[in-house]
């Protein structure tokens, strides 16, 4: 038995055989033919074409099942690949005139373009080769007997294990029900991958970097998002162990669904109300699901950078729409584009020193407004029914919201000039996230509707401190007395100009410091919507008046081990089964 | 055999999507297309050949047809370029 460490992005417990995929990749040789063979080398390459052809329109007819319309962009560009005589031409050709086996027709092909493509010094033009290498590769595959011998095809229900998976492939094996789980080397918590796992509830361990060396297809293996870890050939004991786990994993997500059917009012009857973070448009079919009574952040970034930039008014104003409908009649707050910084914009102009201090978000687009505009348009266009809102990210200064409410008033009257202005107005918040926008609350207030606590960012910039750097990671805490403070800064400023907030940061997801937020009497939390449940679970067990008292003594301490310890303790002495560490929380 | 320069409008030039429409109008005259870039000449009607160009916004091409249909197909094809393909409101 040995003990893979990974990272756990979707979370299950699953226990079942080993199936590697698509890790020894086939050596093609070059082989010739006799001059009578070429008829028949061609009729195993319109096959293979007509048979992958039929795989990917299956493969897209399974992703709209699942993602709905916007499942095409994935393999669009593949299917329309399929669909060009000119590369079919191309590679009959070298078989004619090469006399070489269909396999390396393709190969030599695929070569040629690959070289063509890297030549190319545009980023986008050269994620096409991915695309290419993808769809001959799947040529390639059916010219075989059996066609591509995906674990998709094997019998019974397998634990994939890859090097990395494309999102063709991802789709596939995900669709059809077979899968337990999914182990990779390489990472990438926000690829669609990962998002279709989660949707989907297949526990997903990545970034084990090489258990492609020590799992062989057959093995027995058990995956655990708690532990995050890969457990190969457990010992009898162990196997057992899991096996109970997988039965309370099964109990507790059925009494996390029970859950949601609850009303959002603590024991002592005080009322919150539980939001869905969201990054792609599919989300919003599922997120009620889980208990969300709205979505109090879509992300649009992925749009902006999915579509290469050239995401039309049209395009959006339909996804918003969309997304609007599925969620009506609770709010939908989509946030506009908050690009640079870590965001891996290809656009970004050129590197900066301080990236996190420097051209993002709004600064961004109050450069350039193009974008902005368009997307403001599509956005005011959706609010046809009315639960739609916009959310500005990262302001620091009034200067930016006149800024940005010009540029509202010129979409607005492009809109109503093209005579598709919606009678109602959309209400426009702000994120806080930079200190200065929070001792400027009661100014920013004037115009604007309401406001979003981005509370990762917020502490990042209250601190100095950046979480992902290892060294001073252990600063980046919700419960520094200077955030608490600036909290209840908040919590008074906005009740003083009569407006409403939403916390939408991690800690809104994680159950002991959203228990505090709630006990300052914040009452909206916006979360991933795996958290839901669980923070359901937590607020409707607990009396809000008691927990406001707790609170309330945070003042006495100066450092955060101590506000950490005694609201853990408080809690513990007041209910002391409620935070019994969740089985299968990430 | 008629020719036509044609400046690329839109923002992301020949691109994936913008490039399968060419291609895909290509497709439904007769004539040969074909489009010339930097001395690059490669088939309109072949969507991997148009992406090979990686022609971007503000660079000329030429569109050249010859055949029955040439006339319309080179003002169809034109007319596309000068929509931006679509893709820009």
């Amino acid at each position: 038995m040995i003990r893979i460490k990974g990272k756990a992005v979707s979370p299950g417990i699953a226990m079942g055989r080993a199936q590697l995929y698509n890790f020894e990749k086939e050596v093609i040789r070059a082989e010739n033919i006799g001059e009578k063979s070429v008829e028949k080398e061609i009729w195993r390459l319109e096959n293979a074409v007509k048979k992958s052809r039929a795989q990917l329109k299956k493969i897209n007819l399974g992703l709209q099942k699942i993602m709905g319309k916007d499942a095409a962009f994935i393999i669009e560009t593949q299917y329309l690949l399929l669909k060009d005589s000119h590369l079919l031409d191309e590679i009959r050709g070298t078989i004619q005139n090469k006399l070489v086996k269909a396999e390396w027709a393709i190969k030599q092909v695929e070569k040629k373009y690959l070289e063509i493509f890297h030549t190319i010094p545009d980023l986008s033009f050269k994620a096409k080769s991915n695309d290419i290498s993808d769809v001959l590769n799947r040529l390639i595959a059916n010219l075989k007997k059996g066609g591509p011998a995906a674990a998709a095809q094997q019998p019974g229900q397998v634990i994939l294990v890859a090097d990395d998976i494309t999102p063709s492939e991802a789709a596939t094996l995900m669709s059809n029900k077979r899968l337990l789980g999914l182990v990779l080397n390489k990472g990438g918590e926000t690829s669609h991958t990962v998002i279709l796992a989660r949707t989907l509830g297949i526990p997903a361990i990545l970034d084990t970097v090489n258990a492609t060396d020590s799992i062989f297809s057959g093995d027995t293996l058990a995956l655990d998002s708690v532990s995050s870890e890969v457990i190969v050939q457990p010992t009898p004991a162990v196997a057992e162990e899991i096996t109970e786990k997988i039965e309370k994993f099964r109990q507790y997500k059925e009494q996390l669904k029970n859950l949601s059917q609850l009303p959002e009012l603590t024991r002592d009857l005080h009322q919150f109300h539980l939001y869905a973070n969201i990054e792609l448009p599919f989300e919003s079919e599922i997120v009620q699901s889980y208990g969300a009574k709205g979505i109090g952040l879509f992300r649009t970034e992925f749009l902006y950078l999915d579509s290469k930039m050239s995401i039309s008014e049209e395009e959006q104003y339909l996804i918003y729409k969309n997304i609007a409908k599925n969620i009506f009649p609770h709010p939908l707050v989509i946030r506009t584009y908050d690009l640079g910084r870590d965001k891996s914009d290809p656009q970004a102009p050129r590197r900066e020193e301080n990236p996190s201090l420097g051209m993002m978000a709004v600064r961004l687009f109050l450069k350039d407004r193009e974008p902005f505009k368009i997307q403001i348009k599509a956005i005011m266009r959706a609010n046809s029914s009315g639960n739609i809102r916009i959310l500005f990210p990262m302001i620091t200064e009034i200067e930016e919201i006149r800024a940005i409410k010009e540029i509202m008033a010129e979409a607005k009257k492009e809109l109503q000039r093209a005579g598709t202005f919606p009678k109602k107005d959309v209400k426009a918040g702000i994120m806080l996230e930079i200190p200065a926008a929070v001792r400027l609350i009661r100014h920013l207030g004037h115009d604007i509707d309401f406001f979003s606590v981005g509370s990762n960012d917020l502490i990042q910039y209250l601190l100095a401190v950046d979480r992902n750097n290892s060294d001073v990671s252990y600063l980046f805490s919700p419960y520094h007395p200077a955030f608490i403070h600036i909290l209840k800064e908040i919590r008074t400023e906005v009740d003083r100009i009569g407006k409403e907030v939403t916390i939408c940061g991690e800690m809104a997801g994680q159950p002991v410091p959203a228990l505090m937020l709630l006990g300052m009497g914040f009452t909206n939390f916006s979360m991933n919507a795996m958290a839901i449940a669980e923070i359901k679970r937590v607020f409707t067990q607990i009396h809000y008046a008691r927990l406001r008292k707790v609170v309330g003594h945070l003042d006495r301490f100066s450092s955060r081990t101590e506000i950490e310890a005694f609201l853990n303790t408080e809690l513990l002495k007041l209910y002391p089964e409620l935070l019994q560490r969740s089985q299968g929380s990430v | 055999m008629i020719e036509k320069t044609q400046l690329i409008h839109n923002k992301l030039g020949l691109h994936a999507r913008a490039a399968a429409k060419l291609s895909h109008l290509a497709n439904l005259f007769t004539s040969d297309i074909y489009l010339i870039y930097n001395e690059d000449k490669v088939n309109a009607k072949s969507l991997l050949g148009i992406l090979t160009l990686a022609a971007s916004v503000g660079n000329e091409i030429i569109l050249q047809a010859s055949g029955g249909d040439e006339q319309e197909a080179i003002t169809a094809i034109g007319d596309l370029f000068d929509r931006k393909f679509d893709e820009e409101s």
